[in-house]
C-alpha cells in the first residue's frame, strides 16, 4: 500500500482544514471567557479583542443575586437536581432494561417496551405541556420530585443497557440458575457486577445530558427557587436591557462544570454516546 | 379461563421481573405514556373546557382550523424546509469531518479535533445558543467586527427575515454535529479494510474505493444519524426560544414554537392538535428513512 501513504501537500491541506474548523468551534468558549471578563462598555468597543484588558473576577460576584434568588440557590439546584436524577436514572433503567431484556415473552413487557419507544419519538418539547397536566393532577408542581422523576427517563440510558445486557451469553446466567441461585442473586451478585463500567459510563452521560436540561424545569418549577442554572442564564438573557458582561459569566458558570469533567471523561463519553446511538 | 389462568400463572411465576420493571414501567407510564395520550385526547377538545374535569368534545375541530390557520401552514413548510437544510448540512459537514479524521492524513492531534468538534454536544445548549445570539449581534458581536476588520459586508444575523434561519441551523451544527461524526467515526473504524485492499489491487482509484467500497459499508451510520437527524430538527425548539422568539416576521417560528406559543395563551385544543401532527410527521419520516435504508440493505 505504498502508494496510499499520503503526499506532504494532501497533508498540509487536511491540517488547515481540521485546524480551521476546530478553531472556529472553540472560538465562541473563548469569547465568552473573555466577555466575562471585560466590563460590557469595552466589548462594545472592540468585541475581538482576543485577552481581556485586565483579570478581574469582580462580575462573579455582581451576579451574585439573579431575579431574586442567590446564584448560589441556582448552582446548589442543578448539582442536587442532576445527581439525583442520575442516581435515579441508573437504578431504574437498568432494572428495566434487565428485565425487558431477560424475559421479552412475559405479558405486557412487549408493549411496555413499544411504550417507552413511542415516548422517544413524542417531540420532546410538546410532551413536555402534557407532563404539566399530570404534574399538576398529581400534585408535583414546583416540586423538585417533580423534576427528578421527568428527567430520569432517557433513550440512551435504556439503549445502552439494554444493548449490554443482550450481550451477556445465556449460559452464564443459566448455569447460575442450575446451581441453585435465585433470580435476584443472578441479577445482584453476577449480572450488575459485571455491568458495572457501562453503568459509569451511563451515569456519565446521564450527569452531562441532564446538567444541560432547561425546559422541564422551568415548566415544572412554580418560581425561580428550583432554577438550575441553565434556566437562570435563559431567564437572564430574556430580560430587558441585559447585562451582558453577567450574562457571559453565568455562561461560564453552567458550561465549565459539564466541559471539564467531559475533557476528564472523554473517551467513555464519546464511545457510549456512539454505541447507545447505533443500537437505537 | 384456561387460558387466562395460565397467563395469571406466568406472570405469578415471573413475578421478580414485575418488581424489577415496576420503576421503569411507572416512569414511562406516568411521564410519558399518558401525557401523550392526554394530549392527543385535549386535542379533540374545545380549548376554553380542556381543563375541567368534563371537557366538551369537538371532534376534529381543532384539526381543522389547525390546518386553515396561515400562520401553522407557513410554520410547517418553514419547518420542513429548515429540517431539510440541516439534516443536509449537519450530515455532510459530520461524515466529511469524520472521514478526514480517518484518513491516515491526520494523525498527530487527532484526538483534539475530536474533542473540539465534540465539546458542543456536552455543551448546556443554552449556554451555547445565548453565546450564539451574542456573537451575531450587531453591536456586541465578535462576527460582524470580524467581517468589518476583513473588509467584508456586514451579516444581519439574526435581524434580518433573509438570514435568520440560516444563523440558527449555523449554531445548531455547532452544537449537534459532533455526536454525528462520532457515529460516523465508529462506522469507519469497523468497516472491513481487506475489501479496499483487495479494491486497490484490483486496480480501482480513490474515488472508486469510496464510492463502491467504503461508502455501501457507512450505510447503518447514515440511516442513524438520518433518522437521529430528522427527529432532532423536526421539533426543533431551544435554539428559537434562546435566540429569535420566532422571528424576525415569523421566519424561524417552527412548529414545536409556535404549539408552545399557543399553549401559552391557553389554546390547549389547537396547541396539541399541532403536536399531534408533529408527532405523526417525525413517525412517518423517521419510519420511512428506515424502511429506505434497510431495504437498501438487502438489495
Amino acid at each position: 500500500m505504498n502508494d496510499m501513504r499520503p503526499n506532504r501537500l494532501l497533508q498540509i491541506a487536511a491540517y488547515a482544514v481540521a485546524g480551521v474548523t476546530s478553531a472556529l468551534f472553540l472560538y465562541p468558549y473563548w469569547w465568552m471567557l473573555v466577555s466575562a471578563l471585560r466590563p460590557t462598555r469595552a466589548i462594545m468597543g472592540n468585541p475581538l479583542r482576543f485577552f481581556p484588558e485586565r483579570f478581574d473576577l469582580a462580575i462573579f460576584t455582581e451576579i451574585g443575586r439573579i431575579g431574586g434568588v442567590e446564584l448560589s440557590v441556582y448552582a446548589w439546584n442543578s448539582v442536587l437536581i442532576t445527581t439525583l436524577s442520575t442516581l435515579l436514572s441508573v437504578a431504574v433503567t437498568a432494572l428495566g432494561a434487565y428485565a425487558l431484556v431477560r424475559r421479552p415473552d412475559l405479558p405486557g413487557f412487549r408493549l411496555l417496551r413499544y411504550g417507552f419507544l413511542v415516548t422517544i419519538m413524542y417531540p420532546y418539547m410538546l410532551l413536555v405541556i402534557p407532563v404539566y397536566l399530570v404534574m399538576f393532577k398529581l400534585g408535583l408542581l414546583g416540586s423538585y420530585a417533580g423534576i427528578i422523576l421527568f428527567l430520569a427517563l432517557g433513550p440512551i440510558q435504556f439503549f445502552l443497557f439494554e444493548q449490554f445486557f443482550r450481550a451477556i451469553p445465556g449460559e452464564v446466567i443459566e448455569a447460575a440458575l442450575i446451581d441453585g441461585a435465585s433470580e435476584a442473586q443472578v441479577l445482584f451478585r453476577i449480572v450488575l457486577p459485571m455491568a458495572a463500567p457501562i453503568t459509569a459510563t451511563v451515569a456519565l452521560i446521564t450527569f452531562l445530558l441532564n446538567w444541560s436540561q432547561w425546559f422541564p424545569i422551568l415548566v415544572v418549577s412554580r418560581t425561580p427557587d428550583t432554577y438550575t442554572l441553565p434556566v437562570a442564564l435563559l431567564s437572564m438573557n430574556s430580560e430587558l436591557g441585559s447585562n451582558f458582561q453577567g450574562i457571559m459569566a453565568l455562561a461560564v458558570l453552567t458550561t465549565l462544570p459539564v466541559a471539564v469533567l467531559f475533557l476528564m471523561a472523554q473517551k467513555r463519553v464519546m464511545a457510549g454516546m456512539a454505541s447507545g446511538a447505533v443500537k437505537g | 379461563m384456561g387460558n387466562m389462568s395460565a397467563t395469571l400463572d406466568e406472570i405469578w411465576r415471573g413475578r421478580i421481573f414485575y418488581l424489577f420493571v415496576l420503576p421503569f414501567a411507572a416512569l414511562t407510564i406516568v411521564f410519558g405514556v399518558w401525557p401523550i395520550l392526554l394530549s392527543i385526547q385535549v386535542s379533540f377538545t374545545a380549548s376554553g373546557t380542556a381543563l375541567r374535569p368534563t371537557p366538551t368534545y369537538v371532534g376534529l375541530a381543532n384539526y381543522v382550523s389547525v390546518f386553515g390557520d396561515p400562520i401553522f401552514l407557513a410554520s410547517l413548510t418553514r419547518t420542513l424546509i429548515y429540517t431539510t437544510l440541516s439534516v443536509g448540512a449537519n450530515l455532510a459537514f459530520a461524515l466529511g469531518f469524520a472521514i478526514l479524521l480517518d484518513s491516515a492524513l491526520i494523525k498527530r492531534g487527532n484526538l483534539f479535533f475530536r474533542l473540539a468538534i465534540f465539546l458542543p454536544v456536552v455543551t448546556p445548549d443554552v449556554a451555547g445558543y445565548v453565546v450564539w445570539r451574542w456573537l451575531y449581534d450587531r453591536s456586541f458581536g465578535a462576527l460582524n467586527a470580524f467581517l468589518k476588520m476583513l473588509g467584508l459586508p456586514a451579516f444581519s444575523g439574526l435581524s434580518s427575515a433573509d438570514t435568520a434561519m440560516i444563523s440558527l441551523l449555523i449554531a445548531e451544527l455547532w452544537h449537534h454535529a459532533g455526536f454525528y461524526m462520532i457515529i460516523f467515526l465508529a462506522n469507519l473504524a469497523i468497516r472491513n479494510r481487506a475489501l479496499e485492499e483487495a479494491a486497490h489491487i484490483d486496480g480501482a482509484t480513490t474515488w472508486q474505493r469510496w464510492r463502491y467500497v467504503i461508502l455501501p459499508q457507512l450505510r447503518p451510520a447514515l440511516v442513524i444519524n438520518t433518522v437521529y437527524a430528522l427527529i432532532q430538527f423536526l421539533k426543533t425548539f431551544t435554539v428559537v426560544v434562546v435566540m429569535t422568539k420566532g422571528g424576525p416576521n415569523d421566519q424561524t417560528n417552527f412548529v414545536s414554537y409556535y404549539a408552545y406559543q399557543l399553549f401559552d395563551q391557553g389554546r390547549y385544543g389547537e396547541a396539541t392538535a399541532m403536536a399531534t401532527i408533529l408527532f405523526g410527521i417525525v413517525i412517518v419520516m423517521s419510519m420511512s428513512a428506515y424502511v429506505i435504508g434497510e431495504r437498501g440493505a438487502n438489495r
